[in-house]
């Protein structure tokens, strides 16, 4: 069967929202890498006391569906607190474009993961808040609940493919996926695991197995 | 689709010939008769076939006898490949082939090798040639072919036949060239005597022929095991329907460039440096992925577009009519990055904002200044939008 956008996303992909740079942004994040074959960036410029997003911007160097999906989070989180931005999850973002192919859905994941990395570099620097960023089993599943098997459009987590999370004396995280080896998501998946976990600079090596 | 469509994905398929689909017209509606012998146009038919061999055979100076019809390329390479494995598997099981070779050649040798053969694969540098030294050292005394894709679908490189076939020329034992000539056939000039080939494989729809027809030339004397089964009405090796229609269809789209193959390369050798020039001329940071021109397939340009996504542009320039392939890993229904620019030592960057433009001979100048000015507006435009763009729109 085809892959198809709806057609708002070909909307927000002709006619992107809240494109562009803040100056001096209150918070910013870039989640993704080119390597992965996409990247994006956001600025929040949020009102202190209210702790309202009084504006936003996003540039991306990716798809159709990541500018989209940008386009539309953007949106979504303009206006609000950034204890209800938070909340935004990648299901209502896919939701609110009409939906996406499973393929894609990793793109409303990015957007959901840059904008909340964004209201944290605020809070960090503008709230004095501090966050358990270490290389936890907590964390390293945080991480993994990110990661799209593209076949459905549904995270590795949630469809039990991740039967094993570790990590050894020698800083080495170690993953086992249940997985058929043969099946045509698992490179992507790899790479997506190695580039989410390598932001852990603790992490001496990424291990998967596939059992 | 009512507004005139720019086609720039020749190498994927091209669009039939209306003057293919008139002379294939009776062989549908009146003489759809299979070659007889005896009876008129059963008769009639056959001589048609006949002079559809003699005429293709000349186009790649082979015998008529050498060429068997088939249904495409996909279908020639997995007929002469199993083929020639299995007639020589007494002598050996090893086939030598490329990291960058076309899918239809890399799936078939997969197949192979669950069955118990051995392959071979050599590697390209950055330009798409094969690693010649490599392919010299990699064979062994069971090695019964080598087979390789003649022209890159992604680079446009043209492999270096007459070297390869020297190499294979010297070794101590025979070994069978095979070659996918899907691309190369109405690009590049083939001799299959002097080149000395025993084997290649074409596709009548990528030169506005036919989809579904294709033939495959085999040199009198090769060894090739039959892999498909039943009534054998033209060629032991292709048995089944004789798809009439598509044999005069291949042959009439095959005259209609050959009648005068100098000009229609140099036409498209033209369409290409304009299209070149003028997005060199007008869009900075970009990359030539392949060969330069003069080199390369005539037909043929890949460039990368820094800081920019290669499926972004393929919808907006799409939004424009045009229409075009990428390398990017977002359009891959897995998520992969191109193998062929992976091979080749290009960055993850430089693969996925790539694009590849693919000309035929409906490729007019007018679409060449359209696509170059639709491409102008939309790299700028992406590059406005990406965070890596900042240092490029300066």
């Amino acid at each position: 069967m085809a892959i198809k956008y709806s057609e708002k996303v070909i909307e927000h992909f002709k006619n992107p929202h809240n494109i562009g740079e803040l100056e001096q942004p209150s918070g910013a994040a870039t989640e993704g890498s080119p390597a992965c074959g996409d990247q994006l960036s956001i600025y929040l410029d949020i009102e202190e006391g209210t702790n309202v997003i009084k504006d936003i911007k996003f540039q991306s160097y990716g798809c159709a569906s990541n500018i989209a999906t940008a386009s539309i989070i953007t949106d979504m989180a303009k206006g609000k607190t950034i204890d209800q931005a938070k909340e935004i999850s990648w299901k209502q973002a896919a939701e609110e474009l009409g939906g996406l192919p499973p393929v894609k859905m990793h793109c409303s994941v990015l957007a959901v993961d840059a904008l909340r990395s964004a209201i944290k570099d605020y809070e960090k620097k503008h709230l004095g808040k501090e966050f358990d960023e270490s290389m936890s089993k907590e964390n390293v599943k945080k991480e993994l609940q990110k990661i799209i098997y593209g076949k459905v459009g549904v995270d590795i987590l949630t469809l039990k493919l991740v039967k094993y999370i570790g990590i050894d004396n020698d800083n080495n995280i170690i993953i086992d996926l249940e997985m058929d080896k043969g099946d045509k998501f698992l490179p992507d998946i790899k790479e997506e695991i190695e580039e989410h976990l390598s932001k852990f600079d603790r992490a001496n090596e990424i291990k998967i197995n596939v059992v | 689709m009512n507004k005139e469509q720019v086609y720039l994905d020749a190498c994927k398929t091209t669009r039939l010939d209306p003057k293919v689909l008139e002379e294939m017209k009776p062989y549908f509606l009146e003489k759809y008769w299979f070659p007889g012998n005896f009876t008129d146009i059963g008769n009639e038919i056959a001589d048609e076939i006949s002079e559809s061999q003699k005429k293709i055979a000349k186009t790649i100076n082979a015998e008529p006898g050498e060429i068997i019809f088939t249904s495409g390329g996909t279908d020639g390479n997995n007929i002469a490949l199993k083929g020639i494995m299995a007639a020589n598997r007494e002598k050996g099981k090893h086939f030598i082939t490329s990291k960058v070779s076309h899918p239809s050649v890399l799936t078939v040798f997969k197949a192979l090798e669950d069955e118990g053969y051995e392959g071979t694969y050599i590697s390209a540098d950055e330009e798409g040639y094969l690693d010649l030294e490599e392919l010299r050292s990699s064979i062994r005394k069971d090695t019964t072919l080598v087979a390789l894709t003649h022209i890159n679908h992604t680079l446009g490189t043209v492999q270096k036949i007459d070297a390869i076939s020297e190499i294979l020329q010297n070794a101590n034992h025979k070994i069978n060239f095979f070659l996918d000539s899907c691309e190369a056939y109405t690009k590049i000039p083939i001799d299959v005597k002097k080149q000395k080939i025993d084997a290649i494989s074409i596709s009548g729809h990528k030169f506005n022929g036919p989809k579904g027809t294709g033939f495959l030339f085999v040199k009198d004397g090769t060894k090739v095991k039959k892999t498909q089964n039943g009534i054998a009405r033209l060629h032991p090796l292709k048995p089944g329907v004789v798809n009439v229609p598509g044999i005069v269809g291949i042959t009439k789209a095959a005259d209609l460039i050959f009648e005068d193959f100098e000009g229609h390369v140099e036409r498209l050798a033209n369409l290409q440096k304009k299209l070149y020039d003028g997005i060199k001329q007008r869009i900075d940071d970009i990359r030539l992925n392949g060969p330069a021109l003069g080199e390369r397939s005539p037909a043929h340009l890949n460039i990368s577009f820094m800081a920019v996504e290669g499926e972004a542009i393929m919808m907006m320039l799409n939004f424009d009519d045009i229409h075009i392939e990428t390398g990017s890993a977002c359009s891959a229904k897995e998520l992969k990055a191109d193998y062929i620019m992976m091979n080749t030592g290009r960055t993850f960057e430089e693969s996925h904002g790539s694009v590849r433009f693919t000309l035929d001979k409906f490729v007019t100048e007018e679409q060449i200044d359209k696509t170059i000015d639709s491409l102008e507006k939309t790299i700028k435009e992406l590059r406005r939008r990406s965070p890596l763009g900042k240092k490029k729109t300066n």
